[in-house]
Parts: structure tokens; sequence; C-alpha cells
């Protein structure tokens, strides 16, 4: 029922990639996404591929679940690398048919594009595979905190954010059961507009509904829990630095090594 | 370890919910309060751990004043506070986590919190639960993370705010182990429930009733009092009914709160007049107690024929799935996705006007059955037909949404509309009835709820009571004009007169000649109101019959974990111990009464 949701959901194991310091690896994802767009060619794409497919390794997460995660995302990837079929429309025609025209260039942006949004996407997703949300919270909370000081509530956001991931699931439960109590009282999206609207606020209100009430009932359980805001509190898994962070950068290094010598070279 | 005196609480400054409590809780008490909705007993829980300060009055936790905003923290942290809603007290993904945001918040350092978090869980019996996700966790186990996540705490009192009232029977029964467990450890235990069974374990039980306290003493003091309970709109646990039916016969037993202890009480009387026999035979199994599927008879509203279904869609997924050397750790029994089938085999009707009863455990399979009743789910394999029309058809599957009406679990959960009228005409409305159509049947659907459309029309459903809503939420299912009424768990979270109402409303329902299929955790009211039981286990239907065919063995209704209804488990003991009682009769408590005094008498002769 909840397959979308499984997306980049976190798969538990001990590998360096779970153990690296969730800041690292934020920081990490963020220069992966720079040197993906750097590359020029397939070769240095290939270059981003091996380097991708060596952290999967590396990561223990098995290839059939990391593919079945990413799935609903290559539908993104693909309408991407099809309006760069129609875009770019240099090197000798293959086709034409009114306005619509493809060239060799266009197949090979498509496909260069199509690539490239892949491989950033399972590159992306490896981090939060391989990371708790509650660290990912916390690393998005201490990264902002130098922010603090100009008045952003780091920790708040943290807070939030991670609450928030919380709850997806359950209110993912709790709409598919709302809506097989209105189709069973004969809503239906289709029909008049009319009818219509009335099934989706039929579906969402209660959805609605139920959040105030999960979020009433939440605070007092964190009051209860004696939670008052960041004063004070420590961390079951303190963020640290490990001999895997200095790892991971220094494959990075020559990810961008590689990367930018395939540039310079071919 | 607790003391209130006098307290007095309003929320709005006028109406005064806590009206002079006085109550003193020892150290490593094990304390029950009971006490009908409204009552005020909820928020005496949240004094307890200065979630409220009170208006008037003090009240003092290890000797602290709740007051006193310098100890706030400790007072938590001493009496930790389990809720009512499994789903919305635990705040991270990940179970350790979530124990481990108390100590976090406290300020214990990382090594610490480790320990704790460890230490917690294995007070719980969830080792190994770790790194599992929260929400994937069945109710009772989720309850389980919270009491560890107070636990963790390093609490010396457990406050549990109807922390059960929420679970299934066996989740229940989880968690009140793990507070017995953690009371005989010399922890302090205060339950918040409306349960009488769970009163009767405790050392001490206090009646609430209008902010007030209405009676209190042992559970053996408190709970035979017949009378005092009803007027307090509290149920007596069933040994104590029988004991005192027992008594209005004429014979002279204590009565007790604790089965085994009235049973015994019960011998005794017998063997004392000389009517004991030879130890029993109750556990006799019947070789044919597998299913058998009646034969298809002329008004079936509803049949299902062999029907199959996986969650899985791909055949080849499935295989796999069978073939794959590990089972799920999460999934030991239920409507896990990843079960290879969530439906097996199922075959039964559903005749006009009868009332069906289905039992099962949570994620036996229950609510993918219910889905299948209107077309919500379609079979893999196998037909489901309403009125001799196959659902896979898409207009049949249409039709029977208006003809099979399901109320599912909480059904005040999907109340939607700025009014009563619109919410329970939605049906109607999505009928594509006219304005008249529309109004008589909403006024007619209220009226068989109890509910009076003058009153209500234009209120919001938001406004009223839970009991209310529910009802609301009925009537729009039976404005549809349905020719059955599918309740799933319809008394679920529900106090006894709230219970106790509801399945009047639906026993009258079926008077009036709505086939009823309900699905219910209780043997006792599936035994006392339905003509059939279907017993689903695993997605299989285990059993098939009436009630009285379906409850005569003990020893396989045991072994699925679900238990007998009271009145026969006495009974089966009592033959067991050589009472003279027909063993193949069902018994209600009255004639359990009836039958046992008859004896007694007899021998008396």
């Amino acid at each position: 029922m909840n397959e979308v949701f499984s997306f980049g959901s976190y798969y538990p194991g001990d590998s360096p990639l779970h153990k690296c310091d969730a800041r690292t690896k934020l920081t990490l994802g963020f220069v992966f996404l720079i040197v993906a767009l750097m590359a020029q060619g397939f070769a240095g794409l290939g270059v981003i591929a091996v380097f991708v497919a060596f952290l999967y390794v590396v990561s223990r997460i098995p290839f059939g679940k990391a593919m079945r995660s990413l799935a609903p995302l290559m539908a993104i990837a693909l309408i991407c690398a099809l309006l760069n079929l129609f875009v770019d429309q240099s090197g000798e025609t293959l086709f034409k048919w009114g306005i619509i025209e493809i060239s060799t260039g266009s197949v090979h942006s498509c496909l260069f594009v199509g690539c490239r949004i892949i491989l950033m996407m399972m590159g992306m997703s490896l981090i939060t595979m391989t990371t708790t949300t509650l660290d990912l919270t916390a690393a998005v909370e201490q990264m902002l905190h130098p922010f603090a000081r100009f008045g952003v509530p780091a920790h708040e956001l943290g807070m939030i954010l991670g609450i928030a991931l919380r709850f997806m699931p359950q209110f993912a439960t709790e709409l598919a059961n709302v809506y097989h109590a209105q189709i069973s009282r004969g809503a239906a999206l289709d029909g008049s507009p009319v009818k219509g609207l009335r099934m989706l606020s039929s579906v969402t209100i209660p959805l609605f509904a139920s959040v105030f009430r999960h979020a009433e009932t939440l605070s007092a359980a964190m009051d209860a829990r004696c939670y008052h805001g960041e004063e004070g509190r420590t961390r079951l898994h303190p963020l640290c630095y490990s001999k895997f962070d200095a790892f991971a950068i220094a494959a990075f290094a020559v990810l961008v090594c590689g990367v930018v010598a395939v540039n310079v070279l071919l | 370890m607790i003391d209130c005196s006098n307290v007095r609480f309003t929320y709005d400054g006028e109406r005064f919910v806590l009206r002079g409590i006085d109550l003193h809780i020892a150290d490593g008490e094990f304390v029950c309060i009971l006490g009908g909705n409204g009552s005020g007993k909820s928020t005496l829980a949240k004094h307890m751990n200065a979630l409220l300060v009170p208006d008037e009055g003090c009240v003092r936790v290890a000797g602290r004043d709740t007051q006193d905003e310098e100890y706030v923290y400790d007072i938590r942290s001493t009496a930790g506070m389990v809720f009512q809603n499994p789903d919305d007290q635990l705040v991270a993904s990940l179970v350790e986590d979530d124990v481990a945001f108390g100590p976090e918040n406290l300020g214990v350092e990382s090594a610490h919190i480790a320990e704790r978090v460890k230490q917690a869980l294995k007070e719980v019996g969830l080792v190994g639960f770790e790194r599992h996700e929260t929400h994937a966790l069945s109710g009772g186990q989720k309850q389980r993370v919270a009491i560890a996540g107070v636990l963790a705490m390093e609490p010396r009192a457990l406050i549990l705010d109807e922390a059960s009232s929420m679970l299934d029977p066996r989740g229940r029964k989880g968690l009140m182990r793990v507070c017995h467990e953690l009371n005989d450890r010399g922890m302090t235990i205060i339950m918040i429930t409306h349960y009488m069974e769970e009163a009767a374990a405790a050392d001490r039980v206090v009646v609430m009733n209008e902010g007030r306290i209405a009676c209190e003493g042992t559970p053996e003091e408190v709970l035979t009092q017949a009378d005092e309970l009803a007027a307090l709109n509290l149920d007596v646990p069933y040994s104590c009914q029988l004991g005192l039916a027992l008594q209005k016969a004429g014979m002279h037993v204590v009565p007790h709160v604790n089965e085994t202890q009235m049973v015994a009480e019960i011998v005794a009387k017998l063997s004392e007049v000389g009517k004991l026999g030879e130890a029993g035979h109750a556990k006799d199994i019947d070789p044919a107690f597998h299913a058998t599927a009646p034969a298809p008879s002329e008004d079936a509203l509803l049949r299902f024929e062999d029907v199959f279904f996986t969650y899985t869609k791909s055949k080849k997924e499935r295989k796999r799935k069978k073939l794959g050397s590990k089972p799920e750790e999460r999934a030991a029994w239920g409507n896990d996705p990843n079960e290879v089938w969530a439906l097996k085999d199922i075959s039964f009707e559903l005749r006009r006007g009868e009332f069906l009863g289905i039992a099962g455990h949570t994620g036996s399979g229950k609510s993918t059955l219910l889905q299948h009743m209107n077309g919500l789910l379609q079979p893999s394999r196998g037909r489901v037909l309403v009125g001799g029309e196959d659902l896979a058809d898409k207009k049949a599957a249409a039709a029977a949404k208006a003809r099979i009406g399901i109320v599912f679990q909480y059904p005040e959960r999907q109340l939607f509309a700025t009014t009563v009228f619109d919410d329970v005409a939605f049906g109607p409305r999505n009928l594509g009835l006219s304005g008249d159509e529309v109004e008589a049947r909403v006024r007619e659907s209220l009226s068989r709820v109890g509910l009076s459309i003058d009153s209500l029309r234009d209120m919001s459903p938001f406004e009223l009571s839970g009991g209310q809503q529910r009802r609301v939420a009925f009537a729009g299912v039976l404005a549809m004009n349905p020719e059955a009424l599918v309740l799933d768990e319809p008394v679920a979270g529900l106090d006894p007169v709230a219970r106790r109402e509801f399945l009047e409303l639906i026993a009258q329902l079926h008077k009036q000649g709505t086939t009823i299929v309900m699905v219910s955790h209780s043997m006792d009211d599936l035994a006392a109101m339905c003509d059939r039981v279907v017993v689903l286990k695993e997605g299989e239907i285990v059993r098939q019959g009436t009630p009285a065919h379906v409850f005569m063995h003990a020893a396989k209704l045991n072994e699925i974990g679900l238990g007998l209804p009271a009145p026969q488990r006495m009974a089966y003991a009592l033959i067991d111990a050589g009472a003279p009682l027909s063993a193949d009769e069902l018994y209600s408590i009255d004639s359990l009464a009836a039958e046992i005094a008859s004896i007694a008498e007899g021998g008396a002769r």
C-alpha cells in the first residue's frame, strides 16, 4: 500500500557508508551533484558510473531493493531525457515529421541527459538509504547552526523535518483508509467536477483533522518526556567524524580528479 | 509516591473537571483508576506528571510540588506517562531513537543513553527491535516502545492513560504482562482503564465519577458491587457476574474478581454437597474442526467462492517470496504486504437477514476480507458474488457499494462535511438522488442511529462527542440504504456505557431487518449476538458455524489465541474440576449460573 513511500527509505546496515557522518554525506552529495553536472561526455559519466557502482558495493545494499525504491523517480529522468530529444537539433537529421525533428545530436543529448539524471538520483538516494532520518535532520540542524545567530531556528527546523518524516507513512495509511471509506459511500473521482471536488474534500478534510489530532497528543507526549527545546539536549548517536569520513573525502577527491582529467583529455 | 490533596481543576474557568480529589499512592503500588468517559480520570493522570497543574489543592510527586516550575522535569522523569493512541506518541522513525528521546532531553551522556535504551527495550520484551521502524510495528508493540521510552528516563512510577484501549486482546495481554513484571520489580503503576479484567489484577481500584472519587478499595471490594458499578456506568467482571447470579439463585458463594478463584470457590461448594464427579473431559477435540463451506443456498446475499488474494502483484514475485529462505522478521503472522497470500481459499456466504460474526486477530486478513465485500479489492483468484452478480464486473462492483455498506474501524475519522446533514447526505448524493429523497434518507438514517435531525442538522460533526460522531458515521453508511451492513470492530475504543449502547443499536438494526456482519475481537459479544461465526486465522477460515458449534472447541480456539467467551471458559474449567455440567452446551452467565445452582440444589435434596 505504501510503495510510494519506500523511495530512498533507510536500509539498515553497518557498512562504511552507513558509518560516515551525515554531514559529510550531505556535503559530498552536493559535491557529487556538481561533479555530475561538470562531466561533459559519456567518458566522464562512465567514471561517475564506476564510482557510484563502487559506492553501492561498499554500502552492501541489495541492487534489486535499491532499484525498486528508485523506480518511481525514473519517470522524471525519462521525461527530462525526452524533452532533450526535441530541444537539441544539431548533427544529421534522422527523422522529421512536422515540427518534430530528431537528429543525431538530439539522440546523443537525450541519452546523455537521461544517464546523467539517473546517475545523480542513484548517488543521492544512497544518502537517504544509508542515513537514518534522525541523523539527516541532525546534520541539517548542525549545518544550519552557523545561521542561528541570524535568527534561523536551526534546531526547530531539524525537529520539524524529523517529525514530518516520521509521520509520512502513517498519513499514507490513514489516507488509504479514508479513501476506501469514501469510495464505499459511492464517491468517485470521475463524473462531474462538483462531484470530483466533493470527493477530494471528503478525503483531504479528514486527513487534516487527523493531523491536528495527532499534533495535539504528540505535543503532550513530547512534553511528558521532558522535551524543552535544544538547551541541554544530548544525543544517542552524536554526530562525530571518523576515519570513514576521511576515506570518503579521499574517494571523492579521486572522483573529481578523474572527471576533470577525462574532461580535459578527451 | 504521589499525593493529591483536594485537587480541583477546570479547563474553561467555569466547569470543574476535578472536584476535590484526595488520593495517596504508595511506592510500589499497582493502582487502577476506573471511570466512564468524562469522569476526569485522564485529567487526573495529567496532573500526576505536571502536564497540568491544579487550580486549587496540590499534587506532590515524590515529595515535590508540581506547581514548582524548577522541578517540572524531575517530576516528569519520575512519573512517566504513556498515552492512549499508539500512533501519535512516538517521535522518531526508529525504535532506538524514540526510546532515547527522553534521556536525550534530560541531557544524559551518549554512552549512558545507549545503555538505558538497551535495558528499557529488554524490560518491555523488545530486544532486537532497536533498528526497526516504528510505523511498521503492531499497536501493542508501539505501546511497549512508548513504555520503554518512559523507562529510559528511569522513572519510579509509570502512568498509563488508557494505554490499552486501542489494542487488540493480544496486544493488551502483552502490555499487562509488561506492567506486572515492572510492578514486581518495584515500579509504581497507575493504570487508567475501562477494562475490568485489568482492574481485577490491580492492588487497589479507584473509581472516579464526575470529578470525584466515587469509591476505592481492593478489586474484591470494589468490583463485586454490581449495583454501584452499574450506577457509575461500569461493568462487573464476568466471574463476579457469575458469583452474583449464583448468590441470587440461593447459593452461598463469595463473588471473586479472578476466574480461577471463582471456579475454585464453586468447586468447593459443589464438593460440599457431594456433587463433584471425576475430573472432566471438556477438552475433547472434535476431529471435524476444519471449516466446511456450506452448500450454496437460495437466499445468499453475498458469497465468497474459493477466494485467494495477495498484495504482491506479479506471479514471479510471489514465487520468489515463497521460495525465499528467510521469513520476514516482523511478519510472524498477518497482514504484512510481504505475505504471500493475504487470503487463502475463503468460501462462505452471508444469508439475507442473518447476523454474521467474523473473529480473528489483527492481521488475520479481516480487513482484506471486508474490502472484498463491496469490490474495493478484487480477488486474485476465485469469485465474490453479491446477489448472484460477480464483482469482477465493474457495474456490479459499483452497485455493490450501495448494496453492502461498510463501516470501517473508527468511522468517525472519515467525517468531513461542514454540517451533519451534508456528511450523511454524501452517500445519497453520490447515488444521484434528488433533493427530497436525500432529505428523507438523511432523516431516516439519523433516526435509525438514535439521533434527531432537527437538533443536529446544521451542527458541525466535529463539535459532537466521540460517541455521537460514530453514530453520524454509521448514519452516513445507512443512508446508502444498504441491504447488508458490515461493521469493522464497531465498538473499538469506546467506554463500557458507549459499548453497550452501540451493541444495542446494532442488535436493533438487525431486528429492523438489516443483514449484519460484525468483525470483533470480543468472543463474548460474538457469542451473544451472532447467528453464525466465521473464524479467520492467517488469511484462512478455520471454523464457521453457529456460536455453539464454533465455541465448543476450547483447545483449538486457544491454539489460535482467540480464547473463549468467559462463561464457556469457566464452564470448561468447572468440568475439568469434575463438576457435572453438560459439555456440549454454549453457556451464558445466566444459563451457567442456573445449571450450577440446580446441580447444587439437587445435591442438597
